[in-house]
């Protein structure tokens, strides 16, 4: 996902959720295959996603498609700035029950319209390969669709979400703010 | 591409209209305006129903043309399209209103509810632009079909 930065040991086994001697076994097999390079930095060694190899654009692209869609998306999202309180991803690509054609549903709480939302990840569709289907709730109508108990919104709370903008706490706090919508 | 080569590639047939139907299609369409402000009513359907009043206008153009969709065709994405050809629709219009029709389809068949006030809205002041557009566009380019106008 960002063939430009380089990585120490430690951070991917943090990012990956990897026990460290694995990951060293499976870095150093990458590494000979050229599919990344090793740099080192005084005792630290990085490890790099190589794009001259033969397979970066293949390898990229799955990579892309699948665990990678959050931070595709997120990178969509972020141009909008703080016209988005919050953004998750919901549905079967959260829950890891994702089919090959599955879609991507979105939800955003901000004051960007959908039509701007919309053409904010409209373009990635091709890319991924998915259709991406945009729900957005001003700040306002999401307080008090979450406080009324909307059935769809409900749902969707409480199921499991992929935070693209925002967090748990963020959402919970767009969903019980106590001052009346206007103010918002 | 134009309506010509739709025609040719089968994607349209061709359509004799009249000044009745363009009177009932704009007539559809100003009702749905009107009903898409019910208030009470639940935003998938305030939307579905703005949706409905875009689609009538968008056909009203098209059968102007002299064209209506063929049959078993992607029928609601060609009226749609069809609007760059006839009104002249820009690149950003169609696309919204497509985006409308997708998110139409998701609420009716799959995901009921993802649907906010605010894209109703949305697509309720998107259908009034579009059948301001259609009605002025008629006087032009189809006077002679254009509800109000004496008969030629």
């Amino acid at each position: 996902m960002h063939p430009d930065q380089r990585w120490y040991l430690r951070d991917i086994a943090r990012r990956t959720g990897c026990a460290l001697g694995n990951l060293r076994r499976e870095l150093s097999g990458l590494a000979e295959a050229e599919i990344v390079t090793t740099t080192r930095d005084g005792n630290r060694r990085y490890y790099q996603a190589n794009p001259a190899c033969p397979l970066f654009p293949e390898l990229a692209g799955l990579i892309r498609k699948t665990v990678g869609l959050a931070e595709v998306l997120r990178d969509a999202l972020v141009p909008l700035g703080d016209r988005v309180a919050a953004a998750f991803i919901y549905g079967s690509q959260a829950s890891q029950e994702a089919k090959a054609a599955s879609d991507v549903d979105l939800l955003v709480v901000g004051t960007a319209t959908f039509a701007e939302v919309a053409s904010a990840v409209g373009p990635l569709q091709e890319r991924l390969g998915r259709e991406i289907n945009p729900t957005v709730y001003p700040p306002g109508e999401f307080l008090r669709k979450a406080q009324e108990g909307h059935h769809f919104l409900r749902t969707v709370l409480k199921a499991r979400k992929l935070f693209l903008i925002g967090g748990e706490r963020d959402l919970r706090r767009l969903a019980e703010k106590r001052f009346p919508p206007d103010a918002l | 591409m134009t309506l010509e080569d739709w025609l040719r590639s089968g994607f349209l047939r061709t359509h004799c209209s009249s000044r009745q139907e363009i009177v009932e299609l704009f007539a559809i369409s100003d009702r749905d305006l009107a009903n898409c402000r019910t208030t009470g009513l639940d935003a998938e359907w305030r939307m579905a129903i703005a949706y409905n009043a875009a689609l009538q206008a968008a056909t009203a153009a098209l059968a102007a043309e002299g064209y209506r969709p063929a049959r078993g065709e992607s029928h609601h994405w060609r009226v749609i399209q069809s609007l760059a050809h006839t009104v002249g629709a820009d690149g950003d219009t169609v696309e919204q209103f497509d985006r409308f029709r997708k998110k139409r389809n998701l609420s009716a068949y799959e995901r009921s509810g993802a649907v906010s006030d605010q894209e109703a809205e949305e697509m309720r002041s998107l259908a009034e632009r579009l059948r301001e557009a259609v009605g002025q566009w008629i006087q032009t380019a189809h006077p002679e079909l254009a509800p109000g106008n004496a008969k030629a």
